[in-house]
């Protein structure tokens, strides 16, 4: 057996022991973890995926997937809830049928995701990335200020207004948690089976050559909004979660501070792996809670600070070893394997070159 | 990176994690008995950083006072407690919530304490947004009781007021009543404008100075609300009447901010006239005693429901000299911040007596509806809950005067006995919450209108304010 397929037998092994732990999780979790931990993780996770769909396979790092988890979650906080004698009282309060609600929402947000795309897809680098990060702040700003919709009240109660097969997820956790696992599972495949369509593949091919595809016919711009599109899709999925998750939704879930956090979650698990999101949402919220449960809130001695002191910690020493993230150390540990075994001049080569030869 | 070292380095970190995880928690434990745990919160972060360890240090005295608890250290409040029962169980402090005044981490940090941590009882939030968010989450948790630390807005115990959760003391609303007769009253204000962050608590404290200002006459010609975030003032001040098309100006700028947003002022009118200036709470305090108040002294401005600056009466007295005595030099007791939270334990210590030290509902049904601290001289001296568990309060407006040492200091300048949440029918849990054009301007008899009492040198008069 080769070490390529060894390690592609070893993730898979890896991938049906995680799932069938998380399968498995209600049963061997507190319910603090699996809602707060585990729930959260898969609903983060979802967001990052979008993130790193887009970066990996298509080379721009969006600032905006908060803004747009934030823009489905607003949409639907503002349709289901209701004013009740002791209900919510901050937002519009529409008190609309929740599937309808959840369908507009979704569409909603990807029809943002696609102007935002349309107005982005010309803009590379350095520039991408502001012009995404405005439009999270953008769109903070605007929760925040249309008092209409919230302001910078939470508007809550979005938990006890589901459509009808997703249940009671207000009382009954476990049930959103199987609701988050599913949809992962859902957007994971979603963008394995996206990657290898025509689609994806010339995605790719924009990634690394833009010039050179607008010279072989392809719409550059086009391909770059409809991805920008599809990562709007499934931020609206996590958007959706989180606000059934949360409860409650107020502009600072979609903050600087929360956009800073996705792209930390994103780069910890790995820009380049869609597993990466998951793995790396996993570890900020692990590390979170346990700086928050372990250290003073007056901070740490000498170097002060709390939790963004550690995680700034880790993230600075991840990006010195291992620039690709979590899941760029298990590539690496595999690649100083590989490289065991074959001659030196292989170690001048990069993984994608190493990738392309062998395809070739 | 060598091979060699991940043999070292993985099973290094694979063995932090585990222990981490086998220590955090993360695998289901039954609850402990014999204890009730209690959760704290309160902000470390943000414009209310300052309130963690004088909320903190509110609580701990009173549950030291009441509770036979001691402070592990007397500078230190959040360093915890030891001892303390009620009820005939052991009381543990679980956690000290660590907020910044925004919904997202206050939710996030009742889940720590109360989910993971097993908190059965909070005493907190801090600030308006924060209770309106835990209130929600009170009412998806209706096992677990939250008693609001010093929080003002509305919501929590008006429109949303889940049964588990108690408020012992005023409403942003309710901590500005008789502002608004004063200023008619003694400035001769017929005209005003306001300006407030735009959020909960501000809106509720707008409220209360509507409804009392337009209550006896006086008409708001313009509501000006900023992002709370801060920043430049500017453009909003530009928004306001000019100072000789008004005859005052409420101020409702949240934390230290009333600085920059007076300096805006100032900039736009030019120098302030203090008998044009009122506002709530934050005129004076937080950052702004040094740069605001020396513009202001002569200014009126609503108050905590406490006599800030002391009362002389028995009751008052006792107290300062027991709630001063745990933690000396870390909080001023008179302050709303330390007397929020002291009354919020002990009210929680005297339920847990009552309950056996039971917790849930038994615990809810126990927690006392009258209280009788400090500061509450109407009725006997005791403080009543309403029917949605919120204070039934007396409130003193305050002046800013200059003090013997040339400083500004905030003087009690009024009493207005037994403030309820309703002011008169003008808010109720079928009404809108108080809110960018809630409530709006209307004439109308507030219970206490006529009968705010003059305060001189810590002594309430049989005076009327004239």
């Amino acid at each position: 057996m080769t070490l390529d397929a060894t390690k592609t037998g070893a993730e898979r092994a890896i991938g049906v022991v995680a799932l069938v732990l998380a399968v498995l999780a209600p049963l061997l979790f507190s319910d603090f973890w699996l809602n707060s931990i585990l729930t959260q993780a898969l609903i983060l996770g979802i967001g990052a995926a979008s993130l790193i769909f887009l970066s990996a396979y298509g080379g721009m790092i969006s600032l905006a997937q908060t803004g747009l988890m934030g823009i489905a979650g607003y949409a639907l906080a503002n349709m289901v809830t209701q004013r009740v004698p002791g209900g919510e009282t901050k937002g519009l309060l529409l008190g609309w049928d929740p599937m309808l609600a959840l369908v507009l929402a979704i569409l909603l947000t990807v029809g943002i995701g696609l102007v935002f795309g349309a107005v982005a897809s010309r803009s590379f680098g350095i520039y991408f990335l502001m012009l995404t990060l405005t439009y999270t702040v953008i769109a903070f700003l605007f929760v925040g200020s249309v008092t209409l919709i919230g302001g910078f009240s939470p508007v809550a109660g979005v938990d006890r207004y589901t459509p009808g097969f997703i249940g009671d997820i207000a009382n009954d956790r476990t049930r959103l948690y199987y609701i988050a696992l599913i949809t992962a599972g859902f957007v994971y495949l979603l963008i394995r089976y996206l990657i290898r369509t025509p689609f994806g593949i010339s995605m790719q091919g924009i990634r690394d050559e833009p010039v050179r595809m607008a010279s072989l016919g392809y719409n550059v711009a086009l391909h770059r909004t409809l991805a920008f599109g599809i990562g709007a899709f499934v931020a609206a999925l996590g958007g959706v979660l989180y606000a059934w998750w949360f409860g409650q939704l107020s502009p600072t879930t979609m903050g600087l501070d929360a956009t800073i956090q996705l792209l930390i979650i994103a780069v910890v698990g790995g820009l380049r792996r869609i597993e990466g999101a998951w793995l790396g949402a996993l570890a900020f919220i692990w590390i979170n809670n346990e700086v928050t449960n372990r250290i003073p809130s007056d901070g740490l001695p000498v170097i002060g600070g709390t939790f963004n002191t550690i995680i700034g910690f880790v993230f600075l020493a991840l990006v010195i070893v291992s620039p690709d993230g979590l899941m760029g150390l298990w590539d690496r540990m595999w690649d100083a394997a590989r490289r065991r075994g074959r001659p030196p001049q292989v170690d001048m080569e990069t993984p994608e070159e190493t990738a392309m030869a062998s395809s070739s | 990176m060598k091979v060699g070292r991940w043999r070292l380095l993985l099973p290094l970190a694979l063995l932090v994690v585990g222990g981490t995880v086998a220590t955090s928690g993360a695998l289901a434990t039954p609850a402990q008995s014999g204890e009730v745990k209690v959760a704290i919160m309160t902000d470390c972060k943000g414009a209310f950083a300052f309130g963690y360890e004088v909320d903190t240090a509110g609580a701990l005295a009173a549950l030291s006072q009441y509770a036979g608890a001691k402070p592990k250290n007397k500078k230190k409040p959040s360093a915890g407690i030891t001892g303390g029962t009620a009820g005939g169980k052991s009381i543990n402090i679980v956690g000290i919530g660590c907020g910044d005044e925004t919904p997202a981490l206050a939710l996030k940090e009742t889940r720590r304490l109360m989910n993971q941590l097993g908190g059965e009882v909070m005493i907190g939030p801090l600030s308006g947004d924060e209770a309106v968010t835990i209130a929600n989450w009170a009412k998806a948790n209706p096992q677990k009781t939250v008693i609001i630390g010093t929080a003002g807005s509305q919501d929590p115990t008006m429109q949303i007021a889940p049964k588990n959760l108690f408020r012992y003391h005023g409403d942003g609303a309710q901590w500005n009543a008789g502002l608004g007769e004063i200023v008619y009253k003694k400035l001769g204000w017929r005209t005003a404008a306001l300006i407030g962050d735009d959020y909960s608590f501000p809106w509720t404290s707008a409220a209360g100075i509507i409804a009392d200002f337009c209550g006896i006459g006086g008409r708001i010609t313009k509501r000006v609300w900023t992002p709370p975030a801060g920043g430049d003032y500017a453009p909003f001040i530009r928004q306001l009447p000019a100072p000789d098309k008004v005859d005052g100006y409420f101020w409702l700028v949240g934390g230290a901010n009333t600085g920059a947003a007076l300096t805006a002022f100032e900039q736009a009118y030019g120098s302030v006239k203090a008998s044009q200036h009122s506002g709530n709470l934050f005129l004076f305090f937080l950052g702004n005693f040094a740069t605001v108040a020396p513009k202001l002294i002569g200014s009126y401005m609503g108050g905590f429901g406490t006599a800030q600056t002391g009362l002389k009466t028995k009751k008052a007295n006792t107290y300062v000299k027991q709630a001063g005595k745990w933690y000396p030099g870390v909080a001023d007791v008179n302050d709303g911040f330390f007397y929020n939270y002291w009354n919020a334990a002990w009210a929680l210590v005297q339920g847990l007596n009552k309950s056996n030290g039971a917790v849930g509902a038994a615990l809810h049904r126990a927690l006392p509806r009258t209280l009788k601290p400090a500061f509450q001289v109407a009725n006997g001296g005791t403080l009543r809950l309403d029917s949605r568990r919120q204070a039934i309060q007396d409130q003193y407006p305050l002046q800013i005067v200059e003090g013997t040492d040339g400083k500004p200091a905030a003087l009690v300048a009024g009493y207005v006995p037994n403030v309820d949440q309703t002011f008169g029918g003008t808010f109720g849990p079928n009404k809108s919450a108080p809110g960018r054009n809630f409530p709006p301007c209307v004439k109308r008899k507030l219970p206490w209108q006529g009968k705010v009492q003059v305060v001189k040198n810590g002594v309430i008069t049989k005076q009327f304010i004239k």
